[in-house]
């Protein structure tokens, strides 16, 4: 029962050679040897849309005219030159909510693909539900412990782990991140420290001797570890950021989730799996066509991705950043100018690896009798099969079987958008 | 026939080790004052000031004897820190009313007429904000998440105050054994009830009351889904027949509680049943649902008869979503025809099986005195459960007088979590809390919000799952913040470290006696020291002794 960090620190790294102590390689030099001895560190960022965005809004198909009867007041219009507020053409079928235009130069460079008409097979209605099952990719199963994302990182240890292995970009960490594998939960980088005011220093230096002890316990033992991160995040230097490529991060706590992730990316600091998320996506009333409600969310959303993916430059060559929300909205408008609790979804998936400039997966069609329960978009894709698809082909998960308990997932079921 | 003989040499063993345990603890190492430091963080939350010398003078055993019967202490201090606190005494219904779902509000006001019917968003019109601010101070309503705040306040009051340590400590035990997520749809409305009348009555009493209590508590039904759990085979009733009618009430069987009643609250995942189990299982509770779960519905056609005197947030039977045939449950016929008696019968049978007094024993060592429970001491523990039916009293006896809770290696073995941090930090500066969101935060911060636990597993006992640097350093930012007096609503005098401050050595000392009982390394106390060169070192040294690995543990 030992510390399983502790076993694989000790596992055995000489590091006489960088003239460095013995007593427990440290964080930074995992981080130092991490660099020299692999090949480049690849990061996934999975972002979520909690709330249930309306993916027919998002990704619209308006090649088909059943989309148009289902929602008289509050459909995208067709792509048209002279119409701002028109849904952006993709391929001659689906096209753009234009707040997403600054995707389109990723989608036309061929680095942003869409799996459509995916998500969860359970039919759960319900927010809470069907957010925890895409969190621990077991639908229909409550009582599985630990995340999808969290199961990763216990497949493949990591002897060079870093303290920043897996970062959430919340307050409380999420069910997705939940498990035995460590990770770091911060709203913001700069809470990650010592906070006594003028005092920070003395008492952090206090700390430090005091969680020096060599008792092998757990508390100790994650003392010294959040103190080498605590040390390493403060040469990082938040406050002092300046994004490159131009990039302009939108204000508001989804943007700046994502500069602090690019931060966290540049800063070398073993950044694998990093997760942020955004609300708001409920739109039962007044959800709003090309402006309004819905159309001022996907700004901020598109906008954020947009410029981390910017800011980011040619590190997004080892980079993928993977969106999801927990299901899909009614086909129909309901009476209320909104949609409500649906099924199938739009997912993004953005990378310089990325096979883009293609919208992957099955299309069912929105005719009455492919509906599912005679109302929502069909499923065809289980998002296990693109969860699993980034995890294996992107992260380099050789153990899918632990990854996704109870669910069989050969490459045949990869949609090869990587 | 051999299992029972076996049983009886573990009772007669059991016995006998409770007798011997006090002897044998004091010859193997713990001092008496360390045994009674180990009792007060095990049974309860820590020292306050005092505490050691009171249970001295009054003897460690009467002391652990006292706290086994809770309803005999008086405990006048913390029932008025929690008189103010309102939602504690409101039925489910009253909290609907007071504080209403805002949407659900809204609605009711177009309903009236007080709002326009056609509008988009009233809550984003002015005019009409207008207009519900104005209900709402007409009212006297507030907003939902008064509610959490309260019953965290209350949760937080009665730790820190209560003379019933052991109770307190029970509670939070069961509140995480039979999690309920505070963020599912109406759970928030429905919690106040169950911590009152749920959790609380039956902490200390038998385990299958307390079962029963939970698989008929609204906030269990509504988390775990059953309250919509019906046989496909019943009437529609006429409004399910509306073409219209929402997705939500779409109607089948769900074995999410028939699972995890299983799996969570009593087998245990490797307990011996099968899925077709959870299937039967699921057959019994059909039926099982709250009346009126969201409370009243807004211009809702008045009810008649029997329905009529049913009270909106309430449990009840309805026979006629009931799968009335005939079930088998882990081998033991269900008769046709049983109605409600179907789910009592299942009930009954998890109680009072093997697997349930194993799995609760494991979980209660867990807690109480190590991560690695040791097998000799949960079979002891499953015995005394067995032989008590599941008297829980008993079965705590055969714990703490066990030679395995009273050993050193039992001895601040245990991390303790964020409440358990926050609690006994408060407690042992004697600091006054109102138990408000400024100390509740801190919990949050650490990872483990109180009913914020989303998946129906609760919070892990076991250290190695949870401890984190994220969390650990909150744990250091708490203890600073604690000692500098800025965790809101909490307030801490620091005066009884420095009263005879004249040698440096003296602060220190008198700290760490204080809230370590003076165990902490030579190395560490080294370092308090050198703090006294800075401005304002009180605060500091005790913000640090508070971040100590020591006093994370208990």
């Amino acid at each position: 029962m030992m510390n399983r960090r502790f076993f694989l620190k000790s596992g055995g790294i000489a590091l006489a050679s960088f003239g460095m102590s013995l007593s427990a390689p440290s964080f930074l030099e995992r981080v130092v040897l991490g660099s020299q001895t692999k090949g480049r560190r690849k990061t996934l960022i999975a972002i979520f849309q909690r709330g249930a965005v309306d993916g027919l809004n998002m990704v619209v198909p308006f090649g088909e005219s059943n989309y148009y009867n289902s929602r008289p007041s509050i459909s995208i219009a067709k792509p048209e030159a002279s119409n701002a507020e028109s849904a952006i053409n993709l391929d001659g079928f689906f096209g753009l909510h234009p707040s997403l235009r600054s995707f389109k130069p990723l989608w036309d460079s061929k680095r942003l693909a869409i799996v459509h008409a995916a998500g969860s097979p359970d039919n759960s209605r319900s927010h809470f539900d069907a957010q925890d099952y895409m969190e621990s990719a077991t639908p229909g199963v409550k009582s599985t412990a630990d995340g999808w994302l969290n199961r990763y990182l216990q497949s493949k240890p990591d002897p060079q782990e870093s303290s920043f292995r897996a970062v959430s970009m919340t307050r409380t960490m999420p069910r997705v991140l939940m498990g035995r594998a460590p990770a770091v939960a911060m709203a913001n980088m700069s809470e990650f420290a010592i906070r006594a005011g003028r005092s920070s220093g003395s008492v952090q230096t206090s700390f430090e001797e005091i969680y020096a002890q060599r008792n092998k316990d757990v508390i100790t033992g994650t003392g010294r570890e959040t103190f080498e991160a605590v040390n390493y995040l403060k040469k990082v230097n938040p406050s002092q950021y300046q994004p490159e490529n131009g990039a302009v991060y939108p204000p508001g706590p989804f943007g700046n989730s994502l500069k602090q992730i690019a931060q966290l990316i540049k800063a070398n600091v073993g950044l694998e799996i990093a997760f942020a998320d955004m609300g708001g996506w409920d739109t039962h009333v007044n959800q709003g066509s090309g402006r309004g409600q819905l159309a001022n969310l996907l700004l901020q959303f598109s906008s954020a991705i947009s410029a981390l993916y910017q800011d980011l430059g040619q590190r997004m060559d080892d980079v993928v950043i993977l969106t999801m929300s927990e299901f899909g909205r009614t086909v129909r408008e309901n009476g209320n100018r909104g949609t409500d609790h649906g099924h199938a979804n739009a997912m993004f998936v953005l990378g310089n690896s990325v096979l883009g400039g293609k919208v992957y997966g099955r299309w069912p069609g929105l005719d009455n009798a492919k509906l599912n329960e005679g109302r929502d978009l069909a499923l065809t894709t289980d998002f296990r099969e693109v969860f699993g698809e980034v995890a294996q082909r992107h992260l380099g998960a050789s153990d899918l079987k632990s990854v996704f308990p109870g669910y069989h997932l050969s490459t045949s079921k990869f949609k090869n958008f990587l | 026939m051999k299992a029972k003989h076996a049983l009886v040499v573990t009772l007669i063993f059991a016995i006998i080790a409770t007798q011997l345990v006090v002897v044998t603890a004091q010859k193997r190492g713990l001092t008496e004052e360390q045994r009674i430091v180990h009792v007060l963080n095990r049974l309860g939350f820590g020292a306050r000031p005092g505490d050691v010398e009171r249970v001295k003078s009054m003897g460690l055993e009467n002391y652990i004897n006292q706290q086994l019967a809770p309803e005999k202490i008086a405990d006048t201090v913390a029932e008025n820190k929690v008189k103010e606190l309102s939602v504690l005494t409101m039925t489910t219904a009253e909290l609907y009313e007071k504080y209403p779902q805002p949407a659900r509000l809204v609605r009711r006001l177009q309903d009236q007429g007080m709002l326009p019917k056609d509008q988009d968003n009233p809550r984003q019109n002015e005019e009409s904000r207008k207009v519900i601010q104005e209900y709402y101070k007409e009212n006297g309503l507030e907003q939902p998440r008064r509610i959490m705040a309260e019953l965290h306040a209350s949760r937080i009051l009665r730790a820190v105050y209560s003379e019933r340590q052991l109770q307190e400590v029970m509670v939070d035990f069961w509140t995480n054994h039979f999690n309920v997520f505070a963020g599912k749809g109406a759970d928030r409305w429905l919690l106040p009830a169950y911590d009152r009348d749920t959790i609380r009555p039956h902490a200390m009493g038998k385990f299958s009351t307390l079962l029963q209590a939970t698989a008929q508590s609204p906030a269990m039904l509504f988390y775990l889904d059953n309250f919509q759990s019906v046989t496909p085979n019943a009437n529609r009733p006429r409004a399910q027949m509306r073409p219209n009618a929402p997705a939500q009430q779409r109607r089948g069987i769900n074995e999410n509680y028939a699972r995890e009643l299983m799996e969570l609250h009593t087998l245990g995942v490797d307990g011996g049943y099968t899925q077709k189990d959870v299937q039967e299982v699921a057959r019994c509770f059909t039926g099982w649902t709250i009346f009126q779960p969201r409370g009243g519905a807004a211009g809702a056609m008045p009810l008649r008869g029997e329905a009529a005197r049913r009270v909106p947030g309430t449990f009840f039977f309805n026979a006629r979503t009931h799968d009335d045939g005939e079930k088998i449950v882990l081998g033991q016929k269900i008769a046709a025809g049983g109605g409600f008696n179907d789910g009592l019968k299942v009930l009954d049978i998890l109680a009072r099986h093997p697997a349930t007094a194993k799995f609760i024993a494991t979980k209660l060592v867990r807690h109480f005195v190590s991560d690695t429970p040791p097998p000799a001491l949960v079979q002891r523990v499953a015995a005394a459960f067995t032989k008590s039916d599941g008297d829980i009293r008993e079965t705590l006896k055969a714990v703490f007088f066990s030679n395995e809770f009273n050993s050193p290696e039992a001895y601040r073995a245990k991390v303790k979590r964020p409440f358990e941090l926050v609690i006994s930090a408060i407690r042992t500066l004697g600091a006054d809390t109102n138990g408000g969101p400024g100390t509740h935060r801190w919990i949050e911060r650490m990872g483990e919000p109180l009913y914020g636990y989303q998946t129906p597993n609760g919070y892990s006992d076991a250290a190695e799952s949870w401890v984190n640097t994220g969390g650990l350093l909150e744990r250091m930012n708490f203890g600073l913040a604690l000692a500098d007096n800025r965790v809101q609503g909490t307030k801490v005098d620091l005066t009884q470290f420095v009263k005879e401050n004249t040698d440096k050595n003296k602060l220190v000392d008198v700290s760490l006696k204080t809230i370590l009982a003076g165990e902490v390394s030579v190395s560490t106390k080294q370092t308090l020291l050198k703090q006294l060169d800075q401005s304002d070192p009180v605060a500091k040294v005790v913000g640090l002794i508070l971040g100590t690995p020591e006093f994370q543990r208990q």
